[in-house]
C-alpha cells in the first residue's frame, strides 16, 4: 500500500494528508452515484413541477431513467459492501494483527481497538460540540479546536452509512416487487416507498446544503474545496478546521516552531 | 389462402422478431390479426356502407361558427369535422341514423343521440342489427349505472355517467406491424388485403377497425383524465362518501411513469376490470366478483399483464395512500411523520449552525468575555477541546 | 485598496450566504411538510358551501356554478393521441363529433365586448346561422348599412387577434373543409378614403370609444348610461341585411362584393347556388315569414318575450 507523506510541500505551502487514492475514489464513485440517483429520482417524486419532465427526459426519459437509476443504485450498494470490507480489511490488518502480534488480544482489547477507530463518535465529540456552541453564541472566541475527524465529518460519514442500507434494500424490493411479494406481504411495500423516497429527499437536501457549504460554499472554500481531489487540505484550512490534529501533526513532523495561532485568518 | 398468408408473415415476423426481441409481445398480435383476416375473409362483412350525406348535412354543419348558446347556458356547437368524422368507425353510417328525429331540411333543435339505438349496420358475428345495447347494459350493471339492484334510481342521477362522459366520436387508432410495430396504416398490409377485396374502403376499414383494436383504445394519460373528470371533483367525492382516489393514485409510480409518456404501467381501468371484461364493467371493491375484491386483488395484479410472478403478497400493497389519514393508513402517516421530523431535526439543526457560523465570521473577535476581548484572540495550541 | 475590497467583496459573499440559508429554511418547511398538499378536499367543499349559506338561494348558486364552470372551460382544450396523430382541440363540453382544432378569438370587434361572440338567440330558426355568419363577418357588415343616400361602404377583411386590415385570407381557396369560415378573419365594412386608404367602419377610435365607455360606466349615473348606450348604437339599422341580401341567385346583385373579398369563383358559386338560396327559399315557406323580419321581432321581443 502507498505510503503518503503527513505533510506534502506544493508552491513553498505546506499541505496536509487527508484521504488516500482509495478512498477518494470511493468518493468519486459515491457522489456520482447520488447524483445521477437524485436526477433520476426526484423528477419522479415531484411529476407535478415544472422542471420534472424536461429533467427527466435528459435523462433518459421514462424507457431509460428508470434502468440508469437501478444501475446506480446497484452501484451504491456495491459501493457499500466494497466499503464496509476495506475498513473491516485495515482494521484486522491494522488493529487486530498488532493485537495478535504483540500477543494481546483479548475482548476487552478487541473493543477498545474498535472504538479507537477514527470515524467512531467520542466523548470529545461531545465536548466539540459544546466548545462550538460556545463560540458561536459569543462566549468565548476561541474556535473549538477539532482533531483528525471533527463531529461534522463523523456526521456526514454516517448519513450515507446508514442511508444507504435503509435506501437500497427497499429500492431493491420495489425493483423486486413481484419476488419480494411471494415471500413478504405487499403492504412493508408501501412502508419501503416511503423510506425510500423520504430518506434520498433528507440525504440531497443534506448534501446540498450542509455538506456542500462545509466542503464548498464556506466562504474560505468558495467556489471548490479541492480536497476531494487531492487529498491534501491546505495549512490555513487546517488551522481552521483540524487545530488539534494541526499541531499534533506539526509536532510529530518537528516542526513545533513553526505551528500558527488559531483565530485571526 | 388463409394458411399462405399466415406463412408469410410468419417469416417476415421471425426476422423482425430476433432483431427487436422486446417487440415480441406485438408479433404475437400480428399473427391474430392475420389469422382474423383470413378468418373473416372467407366470411363477411356486411357490405360496405359508406357515409353518403345523402342530405348533404355538411353543406351547413362544414362551417366552423355554426353555433348556439342553449337555454341551459351552454355553448352548443354543430360543427362537424368532416375530415376527422371520417376517421372512425362512425364514418359508416348516416347522421340521420343517430340523430332520428330530424326528418327534413332544414331541420328544428335535434333531439340528444340514444346510442343504443339499433342501426341498419349487420353485427357480422351474429348478423343481428349492431346496436351499443350490450354496453349500455354492461353500464347499468357497473358501479356507474343509475339504478340500484333493486332497480331503484340511485341518489345524484345527474352524477352518473352517459356515454358521452367518457366518449366523444371514436377514431382509429391503426397500427403498422410490418417492419416493426409503429403507428398508422401499414400501406403493405393493406396492399394484400386489398388485391382480392377491393369493393370500396372495405379493406382499409377493416384494416383501421382490426388494428385499433389489437392496442388500448386510448392513452393511459387520457383514461386517468376521464376518470378524474369525475373522481378528482371534491364536492362530488363528498357527495358519494369517496377518497381522492385520483390524488393518491398520482402519488404512485404507476401514474408517474404514464406522466413521462409510458403506456406500461397501470391505469385506472387496468386495475378496475376483471381481466377480459369489457372497461365499462367496474364493480366496487365491496362487490366479491369486483377486481378489486380484497380475495380478489393478488390474482388482477398477475392477470393485467403487469405482475406476472407476484405472489399472494400484493394483495396488501395499498395504492391508494392517503398520507394525512391516520385512521385509514397509520403505517403511512406515522412513517411520514417521523421522517418528517427526522428531515426536520436534521436539516433546521444545521441550518442554525451555519447561520450562527457564518454571523461569527462578520464578528470573529467578538466575546462576552471581557478578558477575552481585551488579551489576545489567539488560542494557545491544546489538544483538548476549546477552553 | 486591494485588500479593502478583498474584505469587502469576503463580507459581502458572507452577508449573501446567510440570506440563502434563511431562504433555505423557508424553502425546506413545504418541502419536508408539504406532502400531498392536493389531497385538501375539505378546504375546497367547505369554501363553497360556506359560499351558498351566505347571502345566494338555490337558484343563485346554479348560476353561480354555471359561471364557474364557464369560466373553467374557458380556452380549454383537449388533446386525443392518434399514435400517427395528435389532435389539439378546443374543448367544448358535451361536444361529441371532434372538432379538431384551436379557435381564435375575435378579441377586436367592439360589439363583442358587451355582446359576447355567439350573440345571436332571439330569431330560433335561424339563430346558429347567424351564429356561423358572426365566425366570420363582423356584425357591423349586416347590422349597419349605408344611408339611401350615402356611397356604398367598401369590405376588408381584419383579423380578429388586433383588428388590422389584411389581404384576403388564402384559406378562401383551400378546398379543405375544416377551413371553411376559419379564417382567423372577419369582413368588415369600412370606406375608401380620398387618398385612396381603407378606413374600418369601427377602428381604432370607435374601439378607442367603446373601450372608455367600458371602463368608466360605473361611475356614470344610469340616464347617462343609457345616453351613452344610444350614442354607441344610433348607426344601428332596424332591419339587418337578410339572407338573400347576398345569397342571390342574381350574383351582381349580392351585398358583398365576393370577388373583390378573394372568394374563388367556385366558393362564389356555393354561396349563390340552388343549394344555399334554394334552402333559403324553403325556409321562407317553413319557418313564420316573421323571421326575415328579425329587426321587428327583436325589439318586441326583449320587451314582451316570446310571442
Amino acid at each position: 500500500m502507498q505510503v503518503y507523506p503527513k505533510i506534502n510541500y506544493r508552491g513553498g505551502k505546506r499541505y496536509f494528508f487527508r484521504f488516500s487514492l482509495v478512498q477518494r475514489i470511493q468518493h468519486i464513485v459515491l457522489f456520482t452515484c447520488v447524483i445521477t440517483l437524485s436526477l433520476t429520482g426526484f423528477p419522479l417524486r415531484y411529476h407535478d413541477q415544472s422542471w420534472a419532465e424536461p429533467l427527466y427526459n435528459f435523462m433518459g426519459g421514462i424507457d431509460v431513467a428508470p434502468w440508469i437509476h437501478r444501475g446506480m443504485g446497484s452501484v451504491l450498494l456495491g459501493l457499500f459492501v466494497f466499503h464496509t470490507g476495506y475498513w473491516l480489511y485495515l482494521f484486522f490488518k491494522h488493529r487486530v494483527g498488532r493485537l495478535i502480534r504483540d500477543d494481546e488480544l483479548t475482548v476487552g482489547n478487541f473493543f477498545k481497538e474498535f472504538f479507537s477507530m477514527e470515524m467512531i463518535p467520542t466523548a470529545q465529540d461531545g465536548r466539540d460540540i459544546v466548545a462550538m456552541f460556545k463560540h458561536l453564541l459569543y462566549f468565548t472566541n476561541k474556535p473549538p479546536q477539532y482533531n483528525r475527524i471533527s463531529w461534522k465529518e463523523k456526521f456526514d460519514y454516517f448519513a450515507p452509512y446508514w442511508g444507504i442500507p435503509i435506501l437500497g434494500p427497499a429500492g431493491a424490493a420495489l425493483w423486486w416487487r413481484d419476488e419480494f411479494t411471494q415471500i413478504f406481504p405487499g403492504w412493508l411495500l408501501n412502508a419501503f416507498y416511503i423510506m425510500h423516497t423520504d430518506e434520498a429527499l433528507l440525504a440531497a437536501l443534506f448534501i446540498f446544503f450542509v455538506h456542500w457549504y462545509n466542503v464548498h460554499y464556506a466562504p474560505e472554500k468558495f467556489p471548490l474545496g479541492t480536497v476531494f481531489l487531492t487529498g491534501y487540505l491546505s495549512e490555513a484550512d487546517m488551522i481552521h478546521e483540524h487545530y488539534a490534529e494541526y499541531t499534533e501533526t506539526m509536532k510529530a513532523e518537528g516542526l513545533e516552531h513553526e505551528i500558527k495561532l488559531q483565530g485571526h485568518h | 389462402m388463409g394458411l399462405l398468408v399466415v406463412n408469410t408473415v410468419h417469416r417476415d415476423m421471425t426476422r423482425w422478431h430476433s432483431a427487436n426481441a422486446f417487440l415480441g409481445e406485438k408479433s404475437k398480435y400480428a399473427l391474430l390479426l392475420v389469422l382474423l383476416v383470413s378468418v373473416f375473409c372467407a366470411s363477411f362483412w356486411s357490405a360496405p356502407v359508406q357515409a353518403e350525406d345523402e342530405l348533404n348535412c355538411v353543406l351547413c354543419h362544414k362551417f366552423r361558427g355554426l353555433s348556439r348558446i342553449d337555454e341551459e347556458g351552454n355553448f352548443r356547437l354543430f360543427y362537424i369535422n368532416e375530415n376527422l368524422f371520417m376517421k372512425g368507425p362512425h364514418k359508416r353510417i348516416n347522421c340521420m341514423d343517430c340523430h332520428r328525429d330530424i326528418e327534413k331540411i332544414p331541420h328544428d333543435p335535434a333531439k340528444k343521440v340514444n346510442c343504443t339505438t339499433e342501426c341498419h349496420l349487420l353485427e357480422p358475428s351474429g348478423k343481428k342489427k349492431f346496436s351499443h345495447k350490450p354496453v349500455a347494459k354492461i353500464l347499468e350493471k357497473s358501479v356507474h349505472g343509475r339504478f340500484d339492484e333493486d332497480g331503484k334510481p340511485k341518489e345524484y342521477q345527474e352524477d352518473y355517467p352517459t356515454c358521452k362522459s367518457c366518449h366523444e366520436q371514436p377514431l382509429y387508432r391503426p397500427l403498422s406491424f410490418f417492419k416493426g410495430v409503429s403507428s398508422g396504416v401499414s400501406r403493405r398490409g393493406l396492399g394484400r388485403c386489398k388485391t382480392c377485396h377491393q369493393t370500396g374502403d372495405f379493406a382499409e376499414d377493416f384494416y383501421n377497425h382490426v388494428t385499433s383494436r389489437l392496442q388500448k383504445t386510448r392513452e393511459s394519460k387520457e383514461i386517468v383524465e376521464i376518470c378524474a373528470k369525475c373522481h378528482e371533483d371534491p364536492a362530488f367525492q363528498k357527495r358519494h362518501g369517496l377518497d381522492n382516489v385520483v390524488a393518491s393514485y398520482k402519488d404512485t409510480y404507476h401514474y408517474k411513469a404514464i406522466r413521462f409518456g409510458s403506456d406500461r404501467t397501470a391505469d385506472c381501468v387496468d386495475c378496475h376490470i376483471v381481466y377480459g371484461e369489457s372497461v365499462h364493467s367496474v364493480e366496487s371493491m365491496d362487490s366479491p366478483t369486483s377486481a378489486t375484491y380484497k380475495a380478489n386483488i393478488a390474482q388482477t395484479c398477475r392477470n393485467a399483464e403487469c405482475h406476472h410472478e407476484a405472489g399472494e403478497g400484493i394483495a396488501s400493497y395499498r395504492v391508494h395512500v392517503d398520507y394525512n389519514n391516520k385512521e385509514k393508513n397509520p403505517m403511512e402517516y406515522y412513517m411520514l411523520k417521523f421522517f418528517s421530523g427526522l428531515m426536520a431535526a436534521v436539516l433546521y439543526f444545521f441550518i442554525v449552525v451555519i447561520f450562527l457560523e457564518l454571523l461569527r465570521r462578520l464578528f470573529p473577535n467578538f466575546s462576552f468575555n471581557s478578558a477575552e476581548r481585551s488579551g489576545h484572540a489567539v488560542t494557545k495550541p491544546t489538544t483538548e477541546g476549546g477552553e | 485598496m486591494l485588500n479593502l475590497i478583498k474584505t469587502v467583496i469576503h463580507k459581502l459573499y458572507i452577508l449573501v450566504l446567510m440570506a440563502f440559508t434563511v431562504w433555505y429554511g423557508f424553502f425546506l418547511y413545504p418541502v419536508i411538510f408539504g406532502h400531498s398538499a392536493d389531497h385538501s378536499v375539505e378546504a375546497l367543499v367547505v369554501e363553497s358551501t360556506e359560499r351558498a349559506g351566505s347571502f345566494l338561494d338555490e337558484a343563485h348558486l346554479a348560476e353561480e356554478s354555471m359561471f364557474d364552470a364557464a369560466l373553467k372551460e374557458q380556452g380549454s382544450t383537449a388533446t386525443t393521441d392518434l399514435g400517427y396523430m395528435v389532435i389539439e382541440e378546443q374543448y367544448v363540453q358535451g361536444h361529441f363529433h371532434h372538432v379538431g382544432m384551436k379557435v381564435e378569438s375575435d378579441d377586436s370587434n367592439l360589439c363583442l365586448r358587451c355582446h359576447g361572440a355567439v350573440p345571436h338567440d332571439k330569431a330560433k330558426s335561424i339563430r346558429a346561422f347567424l351564429n356561423m355568419h358572426a365566425f366570420y363577418v363582423a356584425c357591423e357588415t349586416c347590422h349597419i348599412q349605408p344611408k339611401e343616400d350615402a356611397e356604398a361602404w367598401a369590405f376588408r377583411w381584419y383579423d380578429k387577434a388586433e383588428g388590422n386590415i389584411i389581404s384576403n385570407p388564402p384559406g378562401l381557396t383551400s378546398l379543405d373543409k375544416s377551413m371553411y369560415g376559419n379564417y382567423g378573419a372577419k369582413i368588415a365594412p369600412g370606406f375608401l378614403k380620398s387618398d385612396g386608404n381603407f378606413r374600418f367602419l369601427n377602428g381604432a377610435k370607435e374601439r378607442a370609444f367603446v373601450a372608455k365607455y367600458l371602463k368608466e360606466k360605473d361611475v356614470l349615473s344610469s340616464t347617462q348610461q343609457s345616453k351613452m348606450k344610444k350614442i354607441i348604437h344610433r348607426n344601428i339599422n332596424d332591419k339587418p341585411l337578410l339572407c338573400d341580401g347576398c345569397h342571390t341567385a342574381d350574383k351582381e346583385k349580392a351585398y358583398l362584393p365576393f370577388v373583390q373579398l378573394g372568394y374563388p369563383n367556385r366558393r362564389m358559386h356555393d354561396l349563390t347556388s340552388t343549394e344555399v338560396v334554394g334552402m333559403i327559399e324553403k325556409y321562407q315557406e317553413f319557418y313564420m315569414p316573421k323571421f326575415l323580419l328579425p329587426g321587428d321581432g327583436w325589439h318586441e321581443e326583449t320587451a314582451e318575450g316570446e310571442e
